[in-house]
């Protein structure tokens, strides 16, 4: 008999004899399903946030900022606006005007609709009014946009959902003046709330001469050279530019580090406790099958094909608990909404997740599987047929 | 006392369960212990954090909104308040753009570190009173940018300066170190003084001023005394302590309670299935042993409880080394979670959870020991 037969007749037996041994079948399963559900569920937190940030990137737009410094720290003066806005690179609206936008952010707190909880969201004035070319994937779900010069506010949908305050008609009052809720706007997915104003009217509320950022649509994704030599060769300018990917991705790599470490952490010690129960488990099974695997060697089966056939037990076992887990993970967190350290957003466990997930529980299998192989290849054939 | 060879001897039977039942107990608890060190250390640190020390900043926005220096001498008549600073928050780089230091401005005025939460040598402080251009530097800053005592050090700033400069300088004095677990953690301290007459924008503002009260339990009046002496003015203020403000930052960190909950208790019932099936394995395969135990006069309650033993001293000494492993892995998760602990309640609480696991897990394995039939089980007759 050759390798490959033994070992298939080997794992048919192995397999057939699965439903003689419930409970060690089970604790590899049940290990195995709350490792990789634990894994996938916690990396599911890093790849709903970075879908969230990335959603809605455009390849052809680029964000400037003042040198060094990002979000509500980089501060973009009128005067440097202007010549950011006559910079070659940049692409002309229809109207003939380069598609550049400045925003001057402003970070406000809200409270939370259940636990009144402080967080903070921004405020972010526009230059270019709400939907403009520049922002093709804002649209309008009720209400109307905000008038140029007037204090009025139009908020993203998360606001209404998670905070008090955000209906239209609804007043707020910020620096000092009453603005109101005109219109509520559509932004995909996204479970940040986002609340868009006229910037000219937010910069004199607060006394601000300077804008936050800029973002400029470029006549081609090439043309990125062209605008950054011109940037960076202008000496009264002290600003820098990013694609828009790269300054989003910069945004979140910190959270998404965090996010990333805490998962694979976790992940890693529950899968260590689940491979020493596997161990444990596959020990058991080899030990009460000690009379049989000796019976086999006896009549000719190699010890080879007896690892390999342990091994694969081991692996087999260890697929319906990464199946489980991942489904598991799926049906509780899917798209549940989140919001650590302030950030908003969906738990997203894409098939990629899932065959991390898989992976995972098959180095698992694997490696659980190796000492008890072992052990079942060197049985003492005639020891072990004399046992009781 | 007597019985415990017996439990020994029953742990060392077969050497390799035991000691895999008891890593994987370790493995477990070791987990609990660092999540559970992460959320009690959170509580703790709000805990911790003073609540004698106040922060005025602006009521339109904590964040980005200026007040003007002129605030500070009427702050200073409100009773109660021993101490008050302006303090100027501003970003630079060092080098390259990815090297941020945060840049604290604070006027060097007599009692000056009492209103803030960090630690300075005298010597250090007297150096940094005696020149505009100079700088203290966070421990952590010298760790990583390798800055030392007399280091002239250029940083790129988004403010300029009155010349039109956005290159800043400054001179190393001394370090400091910051007991505050929601600080920036690369931060310097210059003179405000200084920082405001160079720069050509927002003179005369501040981002916010620091208050030591004279009591803490006055804290909340002398509070609501300053956010009432500016109500309806044009620089409305809103006041708040160290503590409040640690509380409500922690809060965001919510809904990771719900998290760590289920990883928890996930583990704990792998863990359970793992050791109940673990110990009706070696139940069935004692038979014989177990039948002879009691031939020779052991109760069914005996047998009962020698099995929970074994079963309790596994998961004790596992649940022990667990927590001493998590107490060892603290340190390194702690750059990148800040104010992480392992109180003595976290290991109560850890051991109480092992020793509740071992008896729930080995409880049918013992019931099934001790429901042995004597004369079936030495016939040869296994337990089911």
């Amino acid at each position: 008999m050759n390798f490959t037969r033994q070992f298939l007749a080997l794992l048919r037996m192995s397999l057939a004899g699965i439903t003689r041994r419930p409970a060690a079948v089970l604790t590899i399963i049940i290990g195995v399903t709350c490792a990789v559900a634990v894994l996938v569920s916690m990396l599911a937190m890093g790849s709903g946030a970075r879908r969230q940030v990335l959603a809605g990137v455009h390849e052809d737009r680029v964000v400037v900022n003042s040198h060094g410094a990002s979000g509500i720290m980089s501060s973009i003066p009128r005067e440097e606006a202007d010549t950011v806005r006559s910079l070659p690179g940049i692409k002309k609206g229809n109207d003939g005007k380069p598609l550049v936008e400045f925003q001057s952010i402003v970070p406000i707190e809200a409270r939370r609709r259940v636990t009144g909880t402080r967080i903070f969201f921004p405020l972010v004035g526009m230059t270019g009014g709400p939907l403009s070319e520049a922002d093709p994937e804002l649209h309008l779900t009720a209400g109307r946009a905000f008038r140029p010069g007037l204090h009025e506010l139009i908020a993203s949908r998360p606001c209404l959902r998670q905070f008090t305050g955000f209906a239209i008609g609804d007043k707020r009052s910020i620096g000092g003046v009453d603005w109101t809720i005109v219109g509520h706007i559509d932004q995909g997915d996204s479970q940040q709330c986002v609340v868009l104003a006229d910037a000219e009217i937010l910069m004199s509320t607060f006394k601000s001469n300077t804008y936050t950022q800029a973002t400029a649509t470029l006549r081609s994704p090439a043309d990125y050279e062209v605008l950054r030599n011109a940037l960076e060769s202008n000496p009264t300018l002290h600003l820098e530019v990013r694609h828009e990917r790269e300054a989003r991705e910069e945004g979140i790599k910190q959270l998404n580090a965090l996010l990333n470490f805490a998962a694979y952490f976790v992940g890693s010690i529950m899968a260590i406790g689940a491979t020493l129960g596997a161990v444990n488990s596959l020990y058991s099974i080899v030990d009460s099958r000690r009379r049989e695997i000796a019976t086999l060697r006896a009549i000719g089966f190699g010890s080879a094909s007896v690892a390999a056939a342990i091994l694969c037990e081991s692996i087999v076992l260890a697929l319906p608990g990464a199946l489980l887990g991942v489904l598991l993970a799926r049906a509780l967190f899917d798209r549940m909404a989140v919001s650590p350290f302030g950030f908003s957003f969906l738990l997203d466990v894409p098939p990629g997740l899932a065959v991390i997930g898989v992976l995972w529980a098959l180095a698992m299998g694997l490696i659980g599987g190796l000492l008890p192989a072992l052990r079942a290849a060197r049985v003492p054939v005639t020891t072990a047929l004399r046992a009781t | 006392m007597k019985y415990l060879p017996l439990v020994w001897s029953g742990l060392w039977r077969k050497p390799g369960r035991t000691i895999l039942v008891f890593l994987q107990v370790s493995v477990a608890f070791a987990l609990f212990g660092v999540l559970q060190g992460l959320k009690t250390g959170v509580a703790h640190a709000v805990a911790a954090a003073r609540a004698d020390l106040l922060i005025v900043h602006s009521r339109l926005s904590s964040i980005a909104q200026p007040l003007p220096y002129g605030l500070l001498e009427q702050i200073r008549t409100v009773p109660g308040v021993k101490v008050a600073i302006p303090v100027e928050l501003s970003f630079g780089t060092w080098q390259k753009p990815d090297q941020g230091v945060g840049v604290v401005s604070v006027s060097p005025e007599e009692g000056w570190p009492r209103a803030f939460t960090f630690t300075i040598a005298p010597e250090y402080l007297a150096a940094f009173r005696k020149s505009r251009t100079a700088m203290l530097v966070r421990d952590l800053v010298v760790q990583k940018y390798g800055w030392k005592v007399g280091d002239h050090i250029p940083l790129q700033m988004a403010l300029a300066q009155e010349n039109g400069s956005y290159d800043w300088a400054f001179d190393v004095v001394g370090t400091f170190t910051d007991s505050d677990v929601g600080g920036g953690r690369y931060i310097v301290i210059v003179s405000y003084p200084y920082f405001d007459e160079a720069r050509l924008q927002k003179k005369g503002t501040v981002n916010h001023f620091n208050i030591a009260v004279t009591d803490a339990k006055l804290a909340t009046q002398v509070a609501e005394a300053i956010d009432a002496r500016f109500a309806n003015s044009s620089h409305e203020t809103k006041t708040e302590s160290l503590r409040e403000m640690a509380q409500s930052s922690m809060q965001a960190i919510g809904d990771f309670d719900f998290l760590i909950r289920a990883v928890v208790g996930a583990v704990l019932v792998a863990l359970l299935f793992a050791t109940t099936t673990m110990m009706v394995h070696s139940i069935h395969e004692r038979t014989p042993e177990l039948a002879v135990v009691k031939t020779l006069g052991f109760t069914d309650r005996a047998v009962f409880l020698l099995i929970l033993a074994e079963a309790l001293s596994v998961f004790l000494a596992g649940a022990v080394c667990g927590l001493v492993l998590a107490t060892l892995t603290l340190p390194f998760a702690a750059r990148f979670v800040l104010g992480l602990s392992m109180p003595g309640v976290v290991v109560a609480m850890g051991l109480a959870l092992g020793a509740l696991v071992a008896v729930i897990g080995a409880a049918i394995p013992a019931a099934l020991a001790a429901r042995l039939r004597v004369a079936t089980a030495l016939a040869g007759h296994r337990a089911a």
